[in-house]
């Protein structure tokens, strides 16, 4: 009767710990991947030949205005100023110039660290910063990151919260008010 | 509540006597904040005017009557009402400036602060803001949408006042002192007849700074203790008694 | 070991607990909070490059050279353009709004054609011009076939159309009614020549006689500009405003007085000024001096003036005086609803600026030289101002005038904005095929047989030359800002186009070379021009003008009095004669001009308890030519027996935002003849009310 019910009991601490073992093994392993999809550029687009072949540096395209505020991604106009006609031999060019711009339409980039319509971000107030402090390195790289898309919120992975904004404020003693990012 | 001092204060000057309520600063305010059209323009308790012309008279007979036109944007209290009552912070005056927030996703619509308003600036969204079809290709990106069921305001296009900031640090400027001129509200921008006057009343170099010392300058309901930091100026009698619930035998 | 409930259990809870260790909960909580603010049936912004491109607007009464500010190439929001002399830095509270006009559901998508009353077919541009080229070649070389409006004073496509007119063979060019017809009926009389300007820059008292300056009269942001530079917030006046009309519009609300002037009488009013300063020993070398003044002291005595319109001989006298010492007065007279006035009232205020001595001379009244044609066959500004269009669809109405074959309405919605509506609405339904050139889907438009929008402000080429009450001949002019978002054409290409394939040659292949050519032969720089700055110039033309007294003589009458007179007036947030409520200005409406769908109209208390009316209650109005239900507002900015009635309600096309919100008060509007002058003219309405 006694042995029964220790090998009972034991039997119950290995489900448990089973249980918890599988648990931790989802929510740490499976889960971080199953919440996001994974999609990929519409175009593969490679900054190394640009960078390095071309001899351009990140400020040709993603240039400040003279009012400060930031260009962001270029547009087919910039990107028209060199490919007019298809420079090189690559399918992603020809891609690019016969779907995009020949037809006049934007290029449509899935941007990494996309902010909601009610954010205010000023790359200028941020200019301090290295860009890879808060962007992925693609500088040198001949391919684009993965975009993942967290399939609940709808937001980049890589999307600052807005807790982290809220962290490098208050350490490097901006202010934190709400309208000093929010609009 | 403390009332916060800023090194800036952001400050309108209307100038009543000029104000001829031709409603250019309220359409260019809609435009400029995504406020949608609104079919039915007069039902006043539903529509969405950050930025509202009031019509006065000086309530005498033919023809001894006289009319003004009085803008009414957020006054941007120096000790708002609007914020204390806010249950869930939605709502503060704490950026230098003193601008008063408005946090949409944070506004849980309970409308505190619309009651504790006296100059009726807050507006609360009845109905999901709907374009007609394509006009949203029309929408400003300095303000963003808001679905029903939350309270918004004027701020004095603060996503302006972002913008120049940014404009004098690529100056290499200092981004709290910036020049006169360079940071201006969408009704400002609109006003034909110049009766919009705004800038940092703090900075001795705006003019706004001397404005609000004109013997004619006045603020709505200064006895209730709001501090707003929008000041009016007329130069007749009968409009600046109207700024405030005084008895007859007070002095003004 | 089999599972049994117990094991299963353990199992779970095990589950549960580890899952408390690992992200799954509270991960998924946070993101489940952060989708809850996606709202997803909310549109998103869209951002890019802000770019600002200069552009004119003619939705107001008057041309305004806005900045448009685009996002990504989008225009989203207008303001004024400082660089611009036509209307240095103001914008309208139309033009405001006119990034969101370009996505008005008004807007007419592509050329159509009437299958049925009311139902309309989308047809190509080659098809539709090939429609009216058969029309068109039909009537050809035969006077009176042809009736062309516009409702673009300002245009060299006026030219265009005023050109093509006289290659069909037709006299019938018009422009919609405003106050430059009278001016250049007046003008005519005194033996002057050129456009009359007014330079309001250079004045320091400006007396408006009926002129609603800051809604309706002349360049009306550019008058917005001048007044608020002349009156800095804060320092000292330098300008002195006197506004004479009936009703305390904005005009007289922000001016230094107001004098209570029953309405359509601002001849007499001024006539009655010229017997004080006459008296005070003002005169002018002009050949017919002596007759106006027999004429003003005989006949406008200050009693006699009193008992016509209504102000004492006191606030005469002291009126005459100020401006009579004044260094710089200015008398300008107008409609007090920008249209109707007789050349009298012009005439009248001129008399007032020649005994002044202010004919000619800086901050006074200017006459001021037109810029070269473009088109050699077009009729000259002056010309095609002076027609008459109520004149003539009046005609049509009563038979006096056939109807013409084809009617083209370009820019201009004669149906619903011209006076007695219902009589000229019926006048231009007897024509067999009516052309719209709208923008919108007008009243016009809702009936014509053949729809040809030209594009919207932002999407094309346009330029302006000289509105009527600047000061100075200007010219301005725009390029696209963004490409045209619907199958739009310009009117000038289709009709250049037409003109060919009927054998007219009006010397042009595009409407971009005929405002170039145009700008050429002014003398100004076609790339500054589009840019945004105006070209400016000081020529004028000879200043001596005569009293023309005899035409006074007949042509102002003195009114019986006893009746109940219409004041209508114009606001500029309601829309303009060629626009009606834009979608953004539907809020900025006066609750005390709409309520829901009730229109007001506005009268002081002594008129009410004679009229047996009190706020909020019904009252029907009737003129000659129809009637109007509104409710009535107690507003004592009114004078007594007046009637004061917003114009720019009751539209029944259009869309949502302005159909079926009130009554058009240009219905009752009663058209008269001027005598002396013979132009029709409705300022001075009366109305029965019931």
């Amino acid at each position: 009767m006694e042995e029964k019910r220790a090998s009972k009991q034991c039997g119950g601490v290995l489900a448990f710990f089973i249980g918890v073992l599988a648990s931790l093994v989802i929510g740490w392993w499976v889960f971080p991947q199953v919440i996001y999809s994974q999609k990929t550029q519409p175009i593969d687009f490679s900054h190394k030949v640009h960078v390095e072949g071309e001899g351009m540096d990140c400020e040709s395209c993603h240039t400040f205005m003279e009012d400060g505020s930031f260009a962001g991604l270029p547009s087919n106009e910039q990107c028209a100023e060199c490919h007019e006609d298809i420079l090189g031999e690559s399918k992603a060019e020809e891609t690019y110039v016969n779907e995009y711009l020949n037809k006049d339409v934007e290029v449509p980039w899935l941007v990494y660290q996309y902010q909601p319509d009610n954010v205010y971000f000023s790359h200028m107030a941020h200019k301090g910063f290295e860009c890879t402090d808060c962007h992925p390195d693609v500088g040198n790289s001949d391919t684009l990151p993965t975009y993942y898309e967290n399939r609940i919120s709808g937001y980049s992975k890589q999307t600052m919260k807005m807790w982290q904004c809220e962290r490098c404020h208050a350490e490097v003693g901006t202010s934190n008010a709400c309208y000093v990012c929010h609009k | 509540m403390q009332q916060i001092e800023f090194d800036t204060k952001w400050t309108m000057v209307v100038d009543i006597d000029k104000c001829s309520g031709c409603g250019s600063c309220m359409v260019s305010c809609q435009a400029e904040n995504n406020i949608a059209p609104m079919e039915d323009g007069s039902n006043k308790l539903k529509t969405l005017t950050w930025m509202l012309v009031y019509e006065l008279n000086n309530g005498k007979e033919f023809p001894e009557r006289e009319s003004a036109y009085l803008p009414r944007p957020c006054m941007q209290c120096g000790n708002p009402a609007c914020v204390p009552v806010c249950p869930v912070v939605a709502t503060t005056k704490d950026e230098e400036g003193g601008i008063v927030s408005q946090i949409y996703p944070r506004c849980i619509g309970c409308r505190y602060c619309m009651a504790a308003c006296p100059y009726h600036a807050r507006y609360f969204g009845w109905f999901d803001p709907i374009w007609p079809e394509g006009m949203e290709k029309a929408l400003s990106p300095n303000t963003s949408t808001r679905p029903r069921g939350v309270v918004e305001k004027c701020n004095f296009c603060h996503s302006r006042l972002m913008d120049a900031r940014a404009r004098a640090r690529a100056e290499g400027m200092d981004p709290n002192k910036l020049p006169d001129g360079w940071y201006k509200p969408a009704c400002l921008e609109a006003c034909p007849t110049g009766a919009i006057s705004f800038g940092d009343s703090k900075n001795p170099e705006h003019k706004v700074h001397d404005l609000i010392k004109d013997k004619n300058a006045f603020r709505l309901l200064e006895s209730i203790g709001m501090d707003p930091q929008v000041y009016y100026i007329s130069r007749r009698d009968w409009v600046r008694e109207q700024s405030d619930n005084h008895l007859p035998k007070d002095k003004h | 070991m089999g599972i049994d409930r117990r094991t299963f259990i353990q199992l779970v809870t095990g589950g549960v607990v580890g899952s408390l260790f690992t992200p799954v909960i509270w991960k998924s909580l946070d993101d489940a909070a952060i989708w809850s603010q996606n709202w997803s049936w909310i549109p998103r912004l869209k951002y890019g490059q802000i770019t600002e491109h200069a552009t004119i607007s003619k939705f107001g009464p008057s041309p305004c050279s806005l900045m448009v500010k685009s996002v990504a190439g989008s225009p989203y929001v207008a303001k004024g353009n400082a660089e611009n002399e036509m209307s240095k830095g103001g914008v309208d509270a139309i033009s405001a709004g006119g990034a969101q006009l370009l996505y008005s559901p008004s807007r007419v998508k592509g050329p159509m054609k009437k299958v049925a009353d009311g139902k309309y077919e989308s047809i190509s541009w080659d098809d539709a011009e090939k429609m009216l080229s058969e029309k068109l070649s039909a009537v050809k070389g035969q006077a009176g076939k042809l009736a062309i409006v516009s409702g673009d004073a300002t245009g060299t496509s006026s030219e265009v159309l005023s050109a093509f007119a006289a290659g069909m063979g037709s006299k019938d060019c018009y422009l919609m009614p405003g106050d430059e017809q009278a001016a250049a009926v007046a003008l005519e009389n005194m033996g002057g020549s050129g456009q009359i300007g007014y330079d309001l820059d250079n004045s320091d008292f400006v007396l408006l006689v009926g002129a609603d300056a800051m809604n309706s009269w002349g360049s009306v942001v550019r008058n917005q500009r001048v007044y608020a530079d002349k009156r800095p917030t804060g320092g000292d006046i330098e300008s002195v405003y006197v506004y004479a009309g009936p009703f305390l519009n904005s005009t007289a609300a922000i001016s230094d007085k107001w004098v209570p002037v029953a309405p359509g009488t601002g001849s007499i009013f001024s006539l009655g000024l010229a017997y004080h300063m006459l008296n005070a020993g003002a005169s002018a070398s002009v050949a017919d001096f002596a007759d106006f003044k027999t004429l003003v002291m005989s006949r406008f005595t200050p009693d006699k003036v009193e008992k016509a319109i209504g102000v004492a001989p006191g606030v005469m006298a002291g009126l005459a005086k100020q401006l009579m010492s004044a260094s710089a007065p200015l008398v300008i007279s107008g409609s007090e609803f920008g249209q109707g006035a007789g050349a009298v009232d012009i005439i009248a205020a001129s008399a007032l600026n020649m005994l002044l001595g202010r004919v000619g001379e800086q901050g006074g009244m200017k006459l001021l030289a037109d810029l070269p044609l473009a088109v050699d066959a077009a009729a000259s500004r002056a010309e095609l101002s002076s027609r008459d269009f109520a004149g003539y669809l009046a005609a049509v109405a009563t038979d006096k005038v056939k109807a013409p074959e084809v009617m083209m309405a370009y820019e201009a919605n004669p149906v619903y904005a011209m006076p007695q509506a219902t009589t000229m609405a019926a006048a231009i339904a007897k024509v067999p095929f009516l052309v719209s050139f709208s923008t919108w889907m007008d009243e016009t438009a809702s009936i014509a047989d053949l729809i040809m929008p030209n594009p919207h402000s932002f999407e094309r080429f346009d330029d302006a030359q000289t509105p009527y009450g600047v000061g100075t001949t200007m010219l301005s002019a725009c390029a696209p800002v963004i490409e045209p978002l619907y199958n739009g054409k310009s009117t000038v290409d289709v009709i250049l186009s037409v003109a060919s394939g009927l054998g007219i040659d009006l010397g042009y292949e595009s409407v971009e070379a005929v405002l170039q050519a145009k700008a050429e032969k002014a003398g100004a720089d076609w790339d500054s021009l589009v840019e945004g700055v105006a070209y400016v110039s000081d020529s004028t033309e000879s200043d001596s003008l005569k009293f023309a007294a005899s035409v006074l003589s007949k042509a102002v009458t003195m009114p019986k009095g006893g009746e109940i007179a219409l004041a209508p007036y114009a606001k500029l947030n309601v829309g303009s004669s060629t626009m009606a409520i834009p979608p953004l200005n539907c809020v900025t409406v006066s609750k005390f001009e709409l309520q829901g769908k009730d229109l007001f109209v506005q009268i002081n208390g002594k008129t009410a308890k004679k009229l047996n009316a009190s706020e909020g209650s019904t009252v029907k109005l009737s003129g000659a030519g129809g009637e109007c239900v509104a409710r009535v507002h107690i507003n004592e900015g009114v004078m007594n027996d007046v009637i004061a009635a917003p114009l720019g309600f009751g539209h029944t096309a259009w869309d949502e935002f302005s159909r079926g919100k009130g009554d058009n008060i240009a219905k009752i509007l009663t058209v008269g003849t001027e005598p002396g002058t013979g132009m029709a003219v409705w300022t001075s309405s009366f109305v029965s009310v019931a």
